[in-house]
């Protein structure tokens, strides 16, 4: 019980964290240790990374914040129901295909010249059968792009639980073994595997299979410590002040029992709202008249405005203690 | 795999984390990666591999607290402590720390070294002191370990013992003293004894300090091991024995289960619906998109010179599984009509085309009972108005008919609970010859064993030919295994 191993680099392995953290800091996208830990893994496990979490935590963001910091491109699949291999794989270009067939018509009688009886013909037919079915007729679909890649890629697949679960079950191939299968041309593995994260804003389960081959990431919602990085960074001309003021009010109204809670991307959006109109501080009135900004729905807008006073001075008062007491 | 991590993923699996062997050869790929040697880590990282849901994160956080307690740095602080104060007992030492040590669980201790240090000046009576050391390497092991008030040695040999004695396969809290005593067995109880026997029987204050030193220690080495053992009982056993009890009641016959027990079937029902639908529920909707199948239009096609003629358009259409369910609520079979009104009530929750029917004299429809109102409700209103008056399939069948037949088409699976007696009435197998031939699927569930069909008022060889399938369904599993086919052939 007490064998503690010493594992060569594990302290390497928490500076290579801490250099993950700084690079995407760099890139303005603020982690959490754990998020930070869970790129590290994706890389060094090299297995796909299911990110679930409530909508606007970062999810996506977080894919393309790693597809920066890896110099790598982005390859992005948007699941929606009905979505099928054709569009998320490969389809042959079929019409380039007809137009072949057409202007080769032609050129079938130069083909099959000197040859004796149907058995011979059919023979000489048989060399080409394949050319219709080429690599030029392929029309590469987002996961083949990422699978070929020739330095690797980033490859997101987003609200992957949009899609049919059948959909899911053709994922595995590709997730386990990082390779797919086309029947007419055989099996395709990548060369560099990609780097593969999947979100999902659990509108349905995720069936276990696919959860097995994942790692798994939750993003919940902020603290105000980290929240109030996240605003700095991305509005940095924001004053220290108010930054602080708005975050404590959104930490509020997460708070509070609302049909949609304001996420961080709201809070960047109020952020940026309230510095266009050159706001030094939460004031009520211009809390009422931006609320719209972070709340999406009337119900909620009805909810909060009825409070608002309570609300703005609590933020105002919490943003004055440090953030230990927060 | 290494034991730690071993026993960290069962103590995980105990507190309802699923955990895959997939999983856990990844956890074992991260522990690989990132070591033992930070804690946050570790708990990061694994956090990652091992559970799958916001609800298992949860319950992640808290068992890995409690299972990695053991806290090198506050170990370190408070021996820095015991240094500090110098003319601390080891004694009370030890019962100050007593509360405080975390059973230790995930490794040694760093603060020994200090420990050892602070103990020689820690002994008040300085005048026996070199009397007492003589005394003292005479004495075994243990009580060495006890009077120098070693606890980072104790916690080891505690965890080594416990190791031993298989401390990890505790099942249910009867067992905790049977462990308890094995484990102090192993470390040397019976030696220590017959130290402190020995000590007393010897002259001189010296020894009588010894032992009664030694006493207190064991005193306080049978409260570490009880503490360790709960901890260890906590983390790896079942602790409500809730396990092993729905283990025996999904296998124990339905007419066996007792009425206290009902609310925790219905939790288990409730689950297996869940998990049923869970695998057998399909989103599939795609139907006549007017997306062009040209694949399909190509192969079609080459029979009239590639010229599109016969165009094929992508269609894909799964349909939900359709259920009628009829279900016998008279006296005879009450006690299994419960459970399988239980299971069709959670079906409904999950599922939307479940009709139900219940008959004993004559049918109704409950379908509506189940939507408004809950379980507990639902089953007791049924009960009432259907289940009173002796059986008559006859009268049911007919009521079903005019109820509901028209509704039976090739995409229903129909499923009938009952025991097929009729009290030698008739038993109107020609309106179930209907359903068959309507229905896709008809399925009959019978809570007598096979042997007692057809015995007596039992007429189930009249309706057997009627049936695509005819159960014996007495117990959950038996349940479980039928809703999962009806799943299966229903889509």
């Amino acid at each position: 019980m007490t064998a503690v191993k010493p594992v060569q680099g594990a302290a390497a392995n928490a500076d290579a964290i801490e250099v993950i953290r700084a690079g995407f800091e760099k890139l303005g996208y603020i982690t959490n240790p754990q998020i930070s830990t869970s790129i590290f893994l994706a890389q060094n496990l090299e297995k796909p990374l299911l990110v679930e979490g409530p909508p606007g935590v970062g999810k996506t963001e977080l894919a393309i914040a790693t597809s920066n910091y890896l110099g790598l491109p982005l390859v992005r699949l948007q699941c929606y129901e009905g979505l099928d291999e054709s569009k998320a794989l490969y389809e042959w270009k079929y019409g380039k295909q007809l137009l072949y067939t057409q202007i080769l018509r032609e050129t079938l009688s130069d083909v099959l010249q000197g040859a004796q009886g149907l058995a011979q013909s059919m023979d000489r037919l048989h060399k080409f059968s394949d050319v219709f079915f080429s690599e030029q007729f392929l029309e590469e679909r987002p996961l083949m792009r990422a699978m070929r890649a020739p330095e690797g890629a980033v490859l997101l697949i987003d609200e992957l639980d949009k899609a049919d679960q059948e959909f899911e079950s053709f994922l595995l191939e590709l997730l386990s073994e990082y390779q797919i299968t086309i029947p007419e041309i055989g099996t395709m593995k990548a060369k560099v595997k990609p780097v593969v994260f999947l979100t999902s804003n659990n509108t349905r389960e995720l069936s276990d299979a696919l959860k097995r081959r994942c790692l798994h990431l939750y993003i919940p919602f902020p603290d105000a410590a980290l929240e109030r990085r996240i605003i700095a960074a991305r509005v940095p001309d924001i004053s220290a002040r108010l930054r602080n003021e708005l975050v404590a009010f959104v930490q509020e109204l997460r708070a509070l029992d609302l049909k949609k809670l304001p996420a961080v991307s709201e809070t960047i959006d109020w952020a940026r709202t309230l510095l266009l109109l050159h706001a030094n501080t939460l004031e009520p009135e211009m809390v009422r008249n931006t609320l719209s900004v972070i709340l999406k729905f009337q119900d909620d807008i009805e909810a909060v405005e009825a409070q608002l006073g309570a609300l703005t001075e609590g933020a105002l008062k919490a943003a004055e203690r440090p953030l230990g007491t927060v | 795999m290494d034991q730690t991590l071993g026993d960290f993923i069962k103590a995980l699996r105990n507190a309802d984390v699923r955990v895959s062997s997939m999983e856990a050869v990844d956890a074992h790929d991260v522990v690989d990666l990132v070591g033992y040697t930070d804690r946050d880590l570790l708990k990061h990282a694994l956090a990652l591999v091992l559970p799958k849901t916001a609800d298992e994160k949860n319950v992640f956080d808290y068992t890995f607290d409690q299972f990695f307690k053991f806290d090198e740095l506050d170990e370190m602080e408070m021996a820095d402590q015991a240094v500090a104060a110098g003319d601390a007992t080891v004694v009370p030492q030890l019962e100050e720390s007593a509360g405080q040590e975390g059973q230790g669980n995930g490794g040694g201790g760093k603060g020994c070294s200090a420990r050892t240090g602070a103990d020689g000046e820690g002994t008040p009576d300085v005048t026996g002191a070199v009397e007492q050391a003589g005394l003292r390497e005479q004495l075994s092991p243990l009580s060495q370990m006890v009077l120098a008030g070693d606890r980072a040695a104790i916690s080891i040999a505690m965890a080594e013992a416990g190791e031993a004695v298989g401390l990890r396969n505790i099942h249910i809290f009867t067992q905790k003293g049977l462990y308890a005593r094995r484990i102090l067995e192993h470390m040397g109880l019976k030696a220590l004894n017959n130290d402190i026997t020995e000590l007393r029987k010897r002259d001189g204050v010296a020894a009588a300090e010894l032992a009664e030193r030694l006493r207190k220690g064991r005193e306080y080495l049978l409260a570490q091991v009880r503490d360790y053992v709960e901890s260890q009982f906590l983390l790896h056993a079942d602790v409500d024995g809730s396990h092993l009890r729905e283990d025996i009641l999904s296998k124990s016959r339905l007419t066996n289960i007792e009425r206290r027990d009902y609310r925790m079937v219905q939790e288990m029902v409730r689950k297996m619906a869940k998990r049923l639908i869970a695998i057998h529920s399909r989103r599939r909707k795609v139907f006549d998109r007017g997306a062009l199948d040209i694949r399909k239009t190509l192969a079609k096609n080459h029979a009239y010179d590639g010229v599109p003629f016969d165009i094929r358009w992508k269609s894909v259409k799964i349909d939900r599984p359709k259920v009628v369910a009829i279900c016998d609520v008279s006296g005879s079979v009450a006690k299994v009509a419960h459970f399988m009104l239980m299971f069709l009530y959670s079906l409904n929750e999950v599922m939307p085309n479940v009709r139900s029917f219940a008959f004993s004299g004559r049918l109704g429809e409950v379908t509506g009972l189940f939507r408004e109102h809950d379980v507990e409700e639902a089953m007791a209103k049924t009960l009432t108005e259907w289940g009173q008056g002796s059986t008559d399939y006859g009268r049911a069948l007919q009521d079903f008919a005019t109820l509901a037949l028209n509704d039976i088409d090739s995409r229903t699976t129909v499923i009938v609970l009952g025991d097929a007696r009729s009290n030698y009435g008739d038993p109107g197998q020609e309106i179930m010859k209907k359903i068959h031939d309507r229905a896709k699927w008809v399925m009959w569930l019978n809570p007598e064993e096979k042997n007692t069909w057809n015995f007596a008022d039992s007429v189930m060889r009249k309706f057997q030919p009627y049936c695509h399938q005819v159960q014996v369904c007495n117990s959950l599993t038996h349940l479980e295994r039928i809703v999962s086919m009806v799943l299966r052939s229903a889509t």
